[in-house]
This record gives structure tokens, C-alpha cells and sequence, in this order.
């Protein structure tokens, strides 16, 4: 399973299906959660996730579409588009140091 | 701010305060319905929007769930655009309680802000509350106006 240290985390990428919705919601919620971080927050649909994404987060139900894209990808699944602890404990992961696991 | 832009993408026309549905599937029909009559979208765009609550439920948490398309929808839409249908007894959304539903059309990224809006209100218990009880356009727009952001 990859795993990736938070201070190598530069940009985070937020997929859904559509990129439209639930992502845009997430990473809206993100960018305030991580500013005046290094790292930059985008949202896209799964099929077009950026080659150099660091972390992805994605909901449970397209994780792994998310993995097929890349095997060596930091893969993580939620469920809650609002108040998931999986998405908490990137964010604090990515504020106080450590390892984030895919 | 940019009240213009919030209410050509959320039109006080496309906004239901008293709406009822038996179940999501309904729901996500009179959503897209909207959609539709607002000439945001065509026809087809309404089966990938329940494709898409198939595969992935938009229940959002809250009471809120925001019904769209998949990717392949994203062709059938001719103009960005939202729509809000509010449901006082709700609906069983895979088991979840609905009620209020955002109906999203999009090719671009200008309803950003106001799903930004709307995850702050989110957060919020008692803002959350009043949107799920806002019974007027304007109470639905007033709350949903994305809020100044200090330029950075």
C-alpha cells in the first residue's frame, strides 16, 4: 500500500465522477482547512486525475478507479463529503506532520 | 457581492420551497425536470443524473443531497445552472432523509462559490437548519449568497 509523508504532499487532488458536485464541495472545504499551506487543492473527475497529484482523495464507491489510474498513487477513500474522520486525519496529518497511507 | 451572478445560475425560478416526492428516484426526476424547463440541459441529462445516485449517492449530509450528472452528462448540459427543490417531509434517500435537494448543471466552474457557500452553511447546525426551512426564494438565495472573501 503507498504511503507519502505530509511534507511531500504539494498538491492534493479531490476526484469524484463528474468533478462537478461532491468534489467541488470537498475541495472548497479543503482549500479553507489548508490556507497558507504548500499545498495546492484541486478537484477533477476520476478519469482525469493529474499525473502529479501527490494525494488523492476520493469517495469509497470510485477508489479503485482512483487506484487504476496508478498503483504507486496515495489513494484515499471517504464517505462523508462533509465531517468524514478519513478526510480530518489527512488534514491534520498535512498540518501537524507524519505519514499519510493510501 | 456578485448577487447578478448567483441568480443566473440559481434563477428565483428554479427554486421549489414546497415540494414533495415518495422517493428519491422521483426527486431526482422533478430536479431534473427543472433543469430541463430552465433549458440548462437536455432531456438525457436527467437519466445520467439518476445513473450517477445509483452508483455514488449525492447525499451530502445534513439534509442536503445534490443531484448531477456523470461525466458523459457533462455534454449534455447547454448552460451552467442550479436549481433548489426543498422537500418539508423529506424523502428516504438510500436510507438517508432529504430535505433539500441542489440540482447541478455544470461545464465550467462558475457555481463554484456557491457549493463553497453551501459547504460553510454545512458546517454550520443552525445555518444548516435554516436552509432546510428557508420557505421563500429569496430566504433560499440570502443564504446561499457566496460571502465576501478577503482578496489574498
Amino acid at each position: 500500500m503507498a504511503s507519502i509523508d505530509a511534507s511531500d504532499v504539494h498538491k492534493l487532488v479531490v476526484a469524484c465522477d463528474a468533478g462537478m458536485g461532491s468534489s467541488v464541495m470537498l475541495a472548497s472545504t479543503l482549500k479553507k482547512q489548508l490556507k497558507g499551506m504548500p499545498v495546492t487543492v484541486e478537484h477533477t473527475p476520476v478519469d482525469r486525475i493529474p499525473s502529479d497529484a501527490d494525494l488523492i482523495l476520493v469517495h469509497q464507491g470510485l477508489a479503485d478507479r482512483a487506484r487504476a489510474t496508478g498503483p504507486e498513487r496515495v489513494v484515499v477513500p471517504f464517505q462523508l463529503f462533509i465531517g468524514d474522520p478519513a478526510v480530518a486525519s489527512v488534514v491534520a496529518t498535512l498540518k501537524n506532520g507524519g505519514r499519510i497511507d493510501g | 457581492m456578485a448577487d447578478v451572478a448567483l441568480t443566473e445560475l440559481l434563477s428565483p425560478g428554479s427554486i421549489r420551497v414546497d415540494a414533495a416526492a415518495q422517493d428519491w428516484e422521483t426527486a431526482v426526476r422533478q430536479v431534473g425536470a427543472i433543469l430541463v424547463e430552465s433549458g440548462a440541459v437536455t432531456g438525457g441529462y436527467v437519466d445520467l443524473m439518476l445513473e450517477r445516485e445509483r452508483s455514488v449517492s449525492t447525499f451530502l449530509g445534513e439534509g442536503v443531497a445534490i443531484p448531477h450528472g456523470t461525466l458523459a452528462g457533462r455534454e449534455l448540459v447547454l448552460r451552467d445552472a442550479l436549481c433548489f427543490v426543498r422537500y418539508p417531509q423529506g424523502v428516504d434517500w438510500h436510507g438517508d432523509d432529504v430535505r433539500v435537494c441542489i440540482g447541478i448543471a455544470a461545464q465550467g466552474n462558475g457555481h463554484v462559490p456557491i457549493l463553497a457557500q453551501l459547504a460553510e452553511v454545512l458546517m454550520e447546525p443552525d445555518r444548516a437548519d435554516a436552509l432546510r426551512r428557508a420557505a421563500s426564494p429569496e430566504a433560499v438565495l440570502a443564504i446561499l449568497t457566496p460571502e465576501e472573501e478577503p482578496v489574498s
